[in-house]
């Protein structure tokens, strides 16, 4: 078995990272999906995980904000620790600890309402918020996301007559509403043209001055790019965990390596 | 990087801890509906459980022989189905035999013969057909196509048909207009676009790939259609066919007006009879509450509950498997 | 078939398949013209109704239709009572069902943990959808208007309420599971609780296509009349009570027609042609709705 790679300064140390995972086994049914996984995401960082199609890299995503909760069959043993819980444990109230981690899909999914309901969507469920501080809410986050500008003056319409890249961006300031730790990623960019893409990837790196970051993509370069520290996943298994520029120049697991190098995909 | 306002940086965290408080949404919202989901078993139960508790003291008097039985006699208080049950399922099978052919040929057209734009206003045109309102077509029927056919096709048939030997027995005795053949028409006219928008539905969702290879061979559209699409499409086609039977067995208004009324049970589709619905319908304003004729009447509509309810399911089989995706 | 000659003069190779080929084309052009003749069979009864409607309804409508109730024969009445009866149990009928089969739409759709049940419920919605609907004025005559001792508008009310719920159930069911599931976990992954994703999202997502369900519904019970006639019987007077027999426009339609009146048949023409235009003016404005909103995202 390989032993996993992993950078000193990471190692279960709660104090510096948002979530701790440690021990994680994930099945659809009877398909082991994800095995032993131990990572940790450090805080304000963002956290890449990289690696080919069905390895586990959204599967372990979607497990961090319980996602799977929703599906009978799927099941995850083992530990995630936030804020001192186990999230994992059926004591947590899960509709609270999606409002601290929240999650942008790889499909903009604006819901069927004006601009400025999606986003009082979600602060009206955890907070009892008056007109004015909505008000104001709705302003920062479109202006953190670069949308208040292009939006200002139609917050009342429909939210599907956005392009692409800016229901996606909506979808972000929809997340960042609710005042998260965490921001979860699932391949955010993948539907979009190259120039929303770009957008995106500097509200990123923005976004991390405040919040914990994990993005999953498939994107080797937007790794590259974006990324503080990479994850390597394969076949269900954490191989290697770096920095961004060791992962990408000095890669030490051999499976790594061949996958960036593109010998699979 | 410009300074935010305080209301946007990370707040404390909220306690994780699940409370009661949280969970009540959910299970209120889930007794709801369950609570609606059962509701419609419990008024079908209903249904089933009134009609033959109504018509037992019928079933009990006549036993099995309710059933064979021609007699409608409400002064010797005797009664029978088997007039009823027989107009009922002859009614249904002149509809069909009408019903279908004309069902086809109208799915085929709008499916490979018309032109795009015509075939859309043609195809919302037979939707129409299907809305309107049973009453209509009684009217409609008692009105234009009785005496039409008292007047124009019942001499004619007779004429040529009557005396062939079989077949001149279904065409023989006075023209009325009303009758079997009549209420069989009506109910056709009724059923067809049923029969057709579950033709057009699948025919169009036959994967183009197959048509085009056959297309390809050479074949021409008759021929595709033959071999290709109704094979394929022969599920769903059973089950709209009997999703229309389902129809017709059950309606009353258009074929109270044409039937006749008459307890009469024989060969000839000129006569006139009655059906399980039009026979409730006609005798019920009669029935006195806990009589033995108001009691015939349920258990006819008994029978006619379980009729239509084996073809429904049937249909119900053969449409959920055959229309794919 | 031919022989294949040396030299094959231009057009010739056109020419193969002989007698079988024309008998194909003969075929298809016959299947084609039975068609074609199908075709307009089927639309010149939709036309010979239509116009019936129109010009025998036509020929009693006046204002007095719309002012009068029903009257003696000769005394020349008018639909005013059957109008008002047919409005006041569809409008109700649709007032309790639509919440109804919502709910019983959202519980086959979002419920499938509960297994067969859910199969059994949702089996039963379209056994109801088909039935007879004359029994379903047998079985409310049997709960509701013996055990009272009278006829009643409710009972009509009721009777339609169960013809009317199955159909926007199937429709309900159909477009919700056309919500897309990215909406659904978007949702979730907002911390909104199960039925907060259903009410505030799913069903909204869903509004278009579900209303025009309602409106089929609707222009569906209007014109039933066997449901009507052991429920709520008609009424010859103007009565919005809704404890008492109420007249309504496919019954009175139907006692009028078979009556020997003149007048009476004049005047149920003129019903049938209300209900008629009623009835396919919501079928195409639902229809027109639907397209114009897309199926289930606005």
């Amino acid at each position: 078995m390989n032993k996993i790679i992993m950078d000193d300064s990471m190692v279960g140390n709660t104090a510096v990272s948002a979530l701790a995972i440690s021990n994680l086994d994930f099945w659809y049914g009877t398909n082991h999906a994800l095995k032993n996984i131990s990572l940790d995401f450090p805080l304000r960082q963002v956290t890449g995980m990289i690696g080919p199609s069905g390895c586990g890299k959204s599967t372990l995503l979607r497990v961090l904000n319980r996602m799977y909760d929703l599906y009978p069959g799927q099941r995850a043993t083992g530990q995630v620790l936030f804020d001192g819980r186990n999230i994992l444990s059926p004591g947590v109230d899960v509709n609270v600890l999606r409002s601290r981690i929240g999650m942008v899909f790889q499909k903009p999914t604006p819901f069927p309402m004006s601009i400025y309901d999606n986003i009082a969507f979600g602060v009206h469920l955890h907070e009892r918020i008056s007109r004015a501080d909505l008000d104001q809410r709705v302003e920062s986050v479109l202006r953190r996301v670069a949308l208040w500008n292009e939006v200002k003056d139609r917050l009342n319409t429909s939210a599907a007559a956005l392009s692409g890249g800016q229901q996606q961006r909506l979808c972000i300031a929809r997340t960042i509403a609710t005042r998260p730790e965490v921001i979860l990623l699932d391949e955010p960019t993948s539907a979009l043209d190259p120039i929303s893409t770009a957008r995106i990837e500097e509200l990123l790196d923005e976004l991390k001055q405040e919040f914990s970051i994990a993005i999953v993509t498939h994107n080797l370069q937007q790794a590259a790019r974006c990324a503080d520290r990479v994850a390597f996943f394969y076949m269900g298994e954490l191989v290697e965990v770096d920095t961004a520029d060791r992962m990408f120049t000095a890669p030490q697991a051999k499976r790594t390596q061949d996958y960036i190098t593109g010998r699979f995909g | 990087m410009m300074e935010l306002p305080s209301t946007l940086t990370a707040r404390d965290g909220t306690a994780l801890d699940r409370n009661a408080h949280g969970q009540y949404g959910d299970i209120i919202f889930g007794m709801i509906a369950r609570l609606a989901g059962w509701s419609i078993l419990l008024v079908m139960a209903g249904i089933v459980i009134v009609l033959v508790r109504g018509g037992w003291s019928a079933f009990s008097t006549f036993g099995p022989a309710f059933i064979t039985s021609t007699a409608w006699n409400p002064i010797s208080h005797n009664f029978g189905a088997a007039t009823s049950i027989f107009g009922t399922l002859a009614t249904t099978v002149v509809a069909l035999a009408f019903a279908v052919p004309f069902a086809f040929g109208v799915a085929f057209w709008l499916v490979e013969l018309a032109p795009a734009t015509l075939a859309r206003f043609i195809e919302t045109a037979v939707q129409l057909l299907a809305a309107v309102p049973s009453i209509i077509f009684g009217m409609w029927g008692f009105f234009i196509v009785v005496p039409f056919m008292a007047h124009y096709v019942e001499p004619v048939l007779t004429h040529y048909l009557g005396h062939v030997p079989g077949i001149g027995l279904l065409f023989h005795g006075a023209p009325y207009g009303t009758g079997l053949l009549s209420g069989g028409l009506i109910l056709a006219i009724m059923v067809t676009p049923f029969i057709c928008s579950v033709m057009t539905d699948v025919f169009v969702s036959i994967p183009a790939v197959l048509k085009e290879s056959a297309f390809g061979l050479g074949a021409t559209r008759w021929e595709v259609m033959r071999k290709i699409v109704l094979p394929w499409s022969r599920q769903a086609v059973m089950g709209g066919i009997m999703l229309g039977t389902g129809r017709a067995l059950g309606e009353t208004m258009a074929v109270t007006f044409v039937i006749g009324n008459s307890n009469h049970l024989g060969w000839s589709l000129f006569a006139p009879g009655n059906t399980i619905a039009s026979l409730i319908a006609l005798e019920f304003p009669e029935s006195a509450a806990g009589s033995l004729k108001l009691s015939a009447l349920l258990a006819l509509g008994a029978i006619l509950m379980v009729i239509s309810f084996i073809t429904l399911a049937c249909s119900r089989i053969f449409l959920r498997r055959g229309i794919p995706g | 078939m031919s022989v294949q000659k040396t030299s094959p003069a231009v057009g010739d190779g056109w020419q193969r398949g002989g007698a079988q080929a024309v008998r194909r084309r003969v075929v298809e052009r016959l299947v084609s013209v039975l068609c074609y003749v199908a075709t307009m069979v089927v639309l010149f009864l939709l036309f010979s109704i239509l116009w019936t409607l129109v010009v025998r309804g036509g020929a009693g409508l006046s204002l007095s239709t719309f002012i009068h109730s029903t009257a003696a024969p000769g005394s020349g009445g008018g639909l005013a009572n059957a109008i008002m009866g047919s409005c006041e149990q569809t409008g109700l009928a649709a007032l309790i069902g639509t919440p109804v089969g919502m709910m019983i739409g959202i519980y086959l759709s979002e419920f499938d943990q509960d297994g067969r049940i859910v199969s059994l419920v949702r089996f039963v919605s379209d056994m109801l959808l088909s039935v007879p609907s004359i029994l379903v004025g047998l079985f409310i005559y049997l709960i509701v208007v013996e055990p009272a001792g009278h006829f009643s508008g409710m009972a009509g009310t009721l009777a339609l309420a169960v013809l009317f719920v199955p159909i926007v159930v199937r429709t309900t069911e159909d477009m919700l599971r056309l919500v897309p599931r990215a909406m659904r976990e978007a949702a979730y992954a907002l911390g909104a609780p199960g039925w907060r994703v259903i009410l505030s999202i799913c069903l909204r997502s869903a509004r278009g296509g579900i209303m025009t369900g309602v409106l089929l519904a609707l222009a569906r019970i209007s014109g039933e009349t066997a449901p009507l006639l052991f429920t709520s019987l008609g009424n010859l007077n103007w009565s919005t009570s809704l404890n008492e027999p109420m007249a309504s426009l496919p019954v009175t339609i139907y006692q009028y027609a078979g009556s020997a009146y003149d007048d009476w048949v004049r005047l149920a023409w003129t019903g049938a042609l209300l209900i008629t235009v009623a009835v396919l003016a919501t079928n195409i404005v639902a229809r027109w709705w639907l397209m114009r909103n897309g199926s289930a995202q606005q």
